[in-house]
């Protein structure tokens, strides 16, 4: 494999692809990271979209992408993916485009549709070594109908599904395991506040064959109850706390690429949004958080044994 | 807007109404327009659905009526009238939107709480409202902003209820301005619009979009309250920060150098955060407006 081209900061792209004018919200985690990767992959991609808040990315007559978008239902964009690789592969065979003509499959899924919904639909894909790219923005909940639990939704979480005093009951399931354990070619995690970590993922995904997916951690204003322009200092905590795990699988093989040393105590990531507020209240909070943080800690105590 | 109408539709019916109020939802975004309706009769109302035919118009931010798609002035005719909380008065904005129906302002002044704060909006929206239509006494619109905002802490309903009355009494002039309108009769039912579609191949009818990036016609600028402006003589040009972090992409870099486009900037204030000198300063969108009216004054 090549070596990356980005190296600093100052490689990142300064030249923005994705068109601005989307409805998206201020300060939106998912859109900061979808156009971080949308400049990385360039202009020469099919994004298949699974419902979600980014089904109105491109809403007649307008659209961000500078080329094909299809609209899936939420458990279908790997399958919509399938038909456009499939489609696209005929037109090779027949010589209609050339081999330079030919185009990225790129699916653009929620959290509701990767670690839910849309699961069974990626399974099958990665096990027909389906040729497309995979981008999971995941907000940690149904963000788009007022954020109602998800499997993504981490433990003790207030949702509008979940308003009980202890927030979440369940954990935030491990997709990044799942679908690694299909052995796909490429798994990765990444954030929008880690712009040149995830640039370099999204050029090596690019680079490669076969079924490639990405999880990019979204913060979010509206679902995860804080001021829009906390977005990238909250993503930045997620990174240091530890509670989201910078990594990537390729062959068999996990590595992470960031080692928060020494980690930050995951309330500092905790306490800046409201739909965490009820862990620091009273003496049962008190207990969660001390859950969360051990949890945190025998993950990074694996990995750095 | 949906508790605005939530707390008219129940003060309403506590003086005996029949009530429909109903929240519209589109996308729910932050910034996006939200709606809401509400019909009270003393007799029982058959309509259902959307309001076409207004009575009374809230708008609650002033900068809606500048955008076609959020159609705060859709159904409007002459004996509409329209409510808007502004900085403006309703003569500017009568001749602003050309408008003919009687125009009230609530607004914003240091004599009364009344203030365009967002946690209050829809108790000034509905206490506006309530004096409007001339049939909901104080009292009733007190205990109605009360019970609907129950759940919340004691000192918020207090300052929602100072919001909500304040802005009842400053309405008192235009007590009963709102005239009921009459309902329409299952006898002599309104005809649809139709719309003629004439058959076109599919390349033309279809709803294909066949250029790139024309997200950029939408001004999510307008969204706006706060504006952060680029102090160049602060900025170090490390153009990669604001610009890769800004989750819209409205910072271009041109010769190095940062440049927010406004017209997309929808005010997250993510670069402000961000910026590793601080050479972004957040200013409040209306008075940069006012700055940007005077210098253009100044230049003509």
């Amino acid at each position: 494999m090549k070596e990356s081209m980005y190296k600093r900061m100052k490689d990142l792209p300064s030249a923005h692809l994705l068109g601005t004018g989307t409805p998206m919200c201020a300060g939106c985690g998912g859109l900061e990271a979808l156009h971080e990767i949308y400049d990385v992959l360039g202009s020469r991609t099919v994004f298949v979209n699974a419902a979600g808040c980014m089904t109105l990315l491109a809403t007649y007559p307008f659209t961000p992408f500078r080329g094909s978008w299809l609209y899936t239902a939420m458990a279908s964009a790997p399958a919509g993916a399938q038909g456009i690789r499939d489609a696209l592969d005929i037109l090779l065979q027949r010589r209609s485009i050339t081999k330079e003509e030919d185009l990225d499959v790129v699916v653009l899924t929620g959290d509701g549709a990767a670690y839910g919904m849309g699961l069974s639909a990626t399974s099958g894909a990665i096990e027909r070594g389906l040729d497309f790219l995979y981008i999971c923005y995941d907000n940690e909940g149904y963000g788009n109908t007022g954020q109602q639990y998800s499997g993504a939704t981490p433990h003790g979480a207030r949702t509008a599904t979940s308003r009980g005093p202890s927030g979440f009951a369940g954990f935030k399931k491990d997709l990044f395991s799942i679908w690694a354990a299909h052995k796909p070619t490429y798994v990765a995690t990444v954030i929008g506040a880690e712009p040149l970590d995830l640039a370099r993922k999204v050029e090596k995904a690019k680079q490669l064959d076969g079924p490639r997916l990405i999880i990019a951690l979204a913060p979010c204003p509206t679902g995860w109850d804080y001021e829009p322009r906390h977005t990238a200092d909250i993503g930045k905590l997620a990174v240091q706390t530890g509670i989201w795990p910078l990594k990537e699988y390729v062959d068999g093989t996990v590595t992470h690429t960031r080692m928060p040393r020494p980690r930050r105590p995951v309330a500092e990531y905790l306490k800046m949004q409201g739909r965490f507020a009820h862990l620091f209240l009273d003496q049962r909070g008190k207990h969660m958080l001390a859950e969360i943080q051990a949890r945190i800690d025998r993950y990074w105590d694996t990995v750095e044994a | 807007m949906k508790t605005a109408s939530r707390i008219l539709g129940r003060a309403f019916f506590a003086e005996g109404f029949e009530v429909q109020d109903a929240p519209r939802y589109g996308a729910e975004r932050r910034g996006a327009p939200i709606f809401a309706y509400v019909r009270a009769a003393r007799e029982a109302i058959n309509e259902r659905g959307i309001i076409t035919t207004p009575d009374l118009v809230v708008v609650a931010d002033d900068t809606l009526p500048a955008i076609p798609a959020a159609g705060t002035l859709a159904g409007v005719d002459d004996r509409t009238v329209l409510l808007i909380i502004s900085r403006e008065p309703a003569d500017t904005w009568r001749s602003r939107l050309n408008l003919s129906c009687s125009v009230v302002v609530i607004r914003e002044d240091v004599e009364s709480p009344v203030s365009e704060e967002m946690p209050f909006k829809g108790a000034v929206c509905a206490g506006g409202a309530a004096h409007l239509v001339g049939v909901i006494p104080r009292p009733t619109l007190a205990q109605a902003i009360e019970r609907e905002l129950d759940s919340m802490p004691a000192a918020m309903i207090e300052a929602n209820l100072e919001h909500g009355l304040a802005a009842f009494d400053q309405l008192a002039d235009h007590a009963g301005a709102v005239q009921q309108g009459v309902g329409v009769s299952a006898d002599n039912p309104r005809p649809p619009q139709w719309v003629d579609l004439p058959l076109q191949p599919a390349g033309a009818a279809a709803p294909v979009i066949q250029a790139a990036a024309t997200s950029v016609e939408v001004h999510t600028g307008l969204w706006r309250s706060v504006r952060p402006v680029i102090d160049d003589e602060r900025c170090v040009g490390c153009w990669w920060v604001c610009s890769t972090f800004c989750p819209d992409g409205a910072i271009e870099v041109r010769d190095g150098r940062p440049h927010i486009d406004y017209e997309h900037c929808k005010g997250c204030m993510v670069c402000v955060a961000k910026c590793p000198p601080h050479a972004i300063d957040t200013i409040p969108e209306h008075a940069a407006q006012q700055a940007d009216r005077e210098d253009h004054h100044r230049d003509a």
